[in-house]
């Protein structure tokens, strides 16, 4: 039997184990150092030989990966550890650093359990580092830190004893005050500290690693790790033998890590709000593996062989071949193909998983990236967030006219796969829309397309998307129905921001009790009346309503509904998704019978008078801006920062970090279009830098209505502002 | 001048005599078959019926834009053509109103409608009718499969022992509902409301269906909502009525007109 069977065999041994069991992602600002780490425990695994680790990258699975160097997608992969006598089954999950790909950083600490945060010894926590650990706090996920690259603090820098723990030092308390600051409302302490073993020190390229615990056991200590790191070669080998990198941190996520039976009870209440009296809660709770079954995915990819193949976590019961499950979101059910595992970046079929693990399922073929699997129909686990949303908009187009269909078809996968992506696909025009986090992000995507489907595609210029909200209290407008018979009263106002980020944080949404939700309104500030009079809520807009007794309006407000999401998606200025409003519904005269007032009558009055009242209320077009930062050398500080103040951009701070100089602002994405290879030749290649996304701002006043016509007119719209409203 | 003129229940015949006259003498005349349709006569038969050109206009093209009907009936005379009677249930009122208020003379010629065809083929008398009701197609509003509203109104006919007449949804609009299948049928037949009421309200509940009123074979049959949920009667349009108390003259008329079941027809004394 080869090693790879004899560790499946092992595995499938230990997956009815939960208290074995350790569900991990390890994830890391871009070029920290994930993927070498990876390959590295996988290595000490077995799973790819010694001397391949650090070049094989076999989590970077996918081609363009590997070219780039960069992890798009979480990609997974189980492994057995040995720690204090008790074999221990390793689900490792692989995410992406790069800030496009944020969805699936989000996605895949749904999975786990555990996060090992790495960082670079040298730039220390960035501003990556502390999107994913609030993204690992917030799912409810323990925190562990690795400190990588210390080899460089050792032979680059050449820095003494005191120097180098110094920085380790404030590497470790800069990660602690962002957990501190993330677990504020928590009653445990997830802060790291190298006293409990939950931090680690090492070099993923040299494969050695140090922690307070296996320092006691093999008595080596930094002054030998400086001594034989500086000695060459030989020196390295010695360290990889005695303190091997992989032991150190797999014992690090043995000892610390929590295990399904000891997460789920914490993590269950944070990621459902179905009954917590109910049978499935509690065999949630318990990880019982004679439990119903409640799987959800996390991730959708696409194999070759086995077709659409849906990753992610059991909480209960046990999954195996022929069953069915009801899709959350979907009517009826899928059959359960085959069910696997991931052993480096291959699936390997088994029987079944049960409760506790992390599968990979064939059959599926409802589920997208998110959705709750379950034996029963239950209520659905809380959306995975999705911190930032699309920023930018590309057309794809076939060239010939044969690759039509499987474009479409390539294009509604991709948007299952990642629900970060959006995909529009007009079949009248061929003119397909994707919309993704970033530049990077789109063309990743058009990569794939091109060159792993072989569709030959024209892509358009890359365009920014942009909102629209309300600045103002509007007046009471009315909507009124073709026939003349049904009339809606409303007005607009903005929300205020503390309400949006209570929407965007899923803490108050239509599909929690209402009164919970009126709760969690009311303490972002929201008036206590107006929390009882929610009617709806669509993106980071809400609806109230303040009529009293009308008459048919509760049959009709499903209609009305429509009509407010329609007019929200398509806002009144230009098109593009209303945000941030608020609207209350005053009044509505209603025709007695059904039919006159059906979907032809409600939808566009409500239409109309939701446009008309935003205009009324100044609505204004936002664009969305990203955060800088650039690292660059003092010399080059001006024609860096230059780059950002000519793209509308303002510096916020600049100060000296190590031998750089670090500049610190923001800018419209439209304008960082292009911003790599500008930054580059305008500092010969110096700068590193780095960009994340910050939401949306009012665009100025003076580029409004020519950016409005613009997209108008990209848009195929009346080139002309929409008039002012008749008021009431 | 703008004349408003029934077409009536179902063919080319169903004009009046002096609706078909001033069909004929009109400049130009408008239709809108969105609200109903004659299903025995389509728009080529009847222009060549009745030797005009008929312009047919969408739900938009009435109540959005009816700006070519009015100012063509500013200097013509022109028809607007309804199926059945162009004021009632179809609510054309507000494009009369609209006409009148620019100072465009309009008359109104009326046609034969289902009320009449109601209590006229059934032998249920037409005083003792209540609020009409329309029964919509489920995946056309949100508000479960029968709307509360439609349901209120029959009760509270029947609570003044009134009969009530159920107009049955014709989907002909270019408004498709989010969610709403692709291939549903266009006219919504008896058996399938007397389904939607049975399930949602009382299967025992004595029913009456016309079907095809006004054709040379009309069909009117009369049983519990449960049963006639279970029969098929043909080719649209269809009817539902739903009595209240039956007079002992409405009682022998079901039995007679409508083979309805003795027993099921009680009267009130
Ligand atoms: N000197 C040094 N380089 C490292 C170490 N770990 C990773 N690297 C290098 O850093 C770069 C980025 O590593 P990678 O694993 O792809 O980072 P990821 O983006 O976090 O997955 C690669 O060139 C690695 O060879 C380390 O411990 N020491
Ligand atoms: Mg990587």
């Amino acid at each position: 039997m080869g090693r790879r069977k004899q560790i499946v065999q092992e595995c499938e041994r230990l997956m009815d184990k939960p208290e074995n069991i350790r569900n991990i992602a390890i994830a890391a600002h871009v070029d920290h150092g994930k993927t070498t780490l990876s390959d590295n425990l996988l290595a000490g695994a077995g799973m790819i030989s010694n001397e391949t680790a650090g070049q094989q990258l076999a989590m970077d699975t996918k081609e363009d990966e590997q070219e780039r160097g960069i992890t798009i997608d979480a990609a997974n992969v189980s492994m057995t550890h040995e720690y204090e006598d008790t074999n221990h089954l390793i689900n490792l999950i692989d995410t992406p650093g790069h800030v496009d790909f944020g969805g699936d950083v989000t996605r895949a600490m749904r999975a786990v359990d555990g996060a090992l945060v790495v960082v670079d010894a040298v730039e220390g926590a960035m501003p990556q580092t502390e999107t994913v650990l609030r993204q690992a706090l917030r799912e409810g996920v323990k925190p562990a830190l690795f400190i990588n690259k210390v080899d460089r603090l050792i032979n680059e820098l050449q820095e003494g004893p005191e120097e180098m723990q110094k920085r380790l030092l404030d590497v470790i308390s800069d990660v602690n005050d962002l957990i501190r600051g993330m677990t504020e409302e928590k009653d445990y302490d997830w802060t790291v500290s190298v006293e409990d073993g939950t931090v680690g020190f090492g070099s993923a390229l040299y494969k050695w690693g140090v922690s307070m615990p296996s320092m006691q056991r093999t008595g080596i200590d930094f002054g030998d790790i400086m001594e034989l790191e500086r000695s060459g070669e030989e020196g390295r080998d010695e360290l990889q033998e005695r303190t091997p990198l992989s032991d150190v941190v797999l014992d690090m996520v043995a000892e610390h890590f929590p295990n399904p039976v000891d997460a789920q009870p914490r993590r269950i209440p944070t990621v459902w709000r179905g009954d917590d009296e109910s049978e499935v809660a509690e065999s949630m709770r318990l990880v019982d593996e004679d439990g119903e079954v409640v799987f959800m995915s996390t991730d959708i990819s696409m194999d070759p062989h086995a077709g659409e193949i849906a990753t992610g976590r059991l909480f209960s019961g046990t999954i195996e071949k022929g069953q069915e499950l009801y899709v959350s979101g979907t009517a009826g059910k899928n059959r359960i193909q085959s069910v696997g595992i991931f052993m480096g970046g291959e699936r390997e079929e088994v029987e079944k998983v049960p409760a506790g693990n992390i599968a990979a399922v064939t059959g599926l073929k409802d589920a997208i990236a998110g959705s709750t699997v379950s034996s029963i129909e239950m209520t659905p686990f809380e959306s995975i967030e999705h911190i930032s949303e699309p920023v930018i908009t590309k057309s794809v187009e076939a060239k010939t006219m044969d690759d039509l269909p499987k474009l479409i078809k390539t294009l509604q996968q991709v948007a299952k796969e990642d629900p970060t992506i959006r995909v529009e696909i007009n079949e009248d025009t061929g003119e397909h829309l994707i919309s993704g986090q970033g530049e990077l992000h789109l063309e990743v995507i058009t990569h794939r397309i091109r060159d792993n489907q072989g569709i030959d595609v024209h892509t358009g210029e890359p365009i920014v998307v942009f909102r629209e909200q309300p600045q103002e209290k509007s007046r009471e407008v009315e909507g009124v129905s073709p026939n003349n018979h049904n009339k809606f009263y409303i007005t607009a106002e903005p929300l205020s921001q503390d309400i949006v980020d209570a929407i965007k944080l899923g803490e108050a949404s239509m599909d929690m009790p209402e009164l919970e939700r009126r709760e969690a309104l009311q303490e972002a500030g929201m008036d206590k009346d107006d929390s009882q009079n929610v009617e709806h809520m669509f993106k980071t807009n809400i609806l109230l309503d303040e009529t009293k007794g009308i008459q048919h309006l509760n049959e009709t407000m499903e209609l009305v509904i429509e009509g407010l999401e329609d007019a929200l998606e398509d806002g009144p200025l230009a098109a593009e998704p209303v945000q941030g409003a608020l609207f209350r519904l005053h009044d509505a005269k209603l025709h007695e019978d059904t039919i006159h007032r059906g979907p032809a009558q409600v939808i566009p009055a409500t239409r109309d008078a939701i446009h008309r009242s935003l205009i009324d209320a100044e609505v204004r077009l936002l664009e969305p801006i990203q955060d800088v930062r650039i690292d660059v050398p003092s010399e080059y500080m001006g024609n860096a920062s230059g780059e950002i103040q000519g793209r509308r951009g303002r510096v916020d701070d600049m100060y000296q970090e190590g031998d750089l100089m670090v500049i610190e602002g923001i800018a419209p994405v439209e304008e960082m279009i292009g911003f790599s290879s500008d930054i580059r030749s305008a500092t010969e290649g110096r700068a590193s830098w780095n960009t994340e996304n910050a939401g949306f701002r009012v665009l100025v006043d003076n580029l409004q209505t020519e950016q409005i016509m613009e997209i108008r007119e990209r848009k195929g719209m009346k080139l002309e502002l929409p008039p002012s409203v008749d008021y009431i | 001048m703008l004349t408003f003129i029934g077409l009536g229940l179902y063919d080319t015949q169903s004009i009046t005599c002096e609706g078909r006259a001033a069909l004929r003498e009109a400049d130009r005349a408008f239709a809108e078959f969105y609200t109903s349709e004659l299903l025995g006569a389509s728009v080529e038969e009847l222009e060549a019926a009745h030797e005009v050109d008929i312009e047919v206009r969408d739900r938009a093209g009435v109540e959005q834009d009816p700006e070519p009907i009015l100012a063509a009936a500013e200097t013509e005379d022109v028809a607007f053509l309804t199926a059945g009677d162009t004021m009632i249930s179809t609510t054309h009122a507000d494009l009369r109103i609209r006409a009148e208020t620019r100072g465009i003379e309009t008359r109104v010629l009326h046609g034969v409608t289902a009320e009449t065809a109601a209590s006229g083929l059934t032998g249920l008398q037409n005083y003792r009718f209540g609020k009409a009701v329309t029964l919509p197609f489920p995946f056309v509003h949100g508000a479960g499969d029968v709307p509360p509203s439609v349901i209120e109104s029959i009760e509270a006919n029947q609570t003044r022992g009134l009969h009530t007449l159920v107009y049955l949804d014709i989907k002909v609009d270019s408004h498709p509902r989010r969610g709403a299948p692709d291939d549903h049928e266009t006219y919504m037949t008896a058996d399938h409301a007397a389904e939607l009421l049975a399930s949602e309200w009382d299967g025992d509940q004595l029913g009456v269906v016309v079907a095809r009123a006004g054709s040379p074979e009309p069909v009117v049959a009369a049983d519990r909502l449960s049963t006639l949920a279970d029969r098929e009667f043909g080719d649209p349009l269809h009817l539902l009525v739903v009595p209240g108390e039956l007079h002992h003259v409405e009682a022998d008329a079901l039995q007679a007109l409508a083979d309805a079941p003795v027993g099921l027809v009680e009267t009130e004394d």
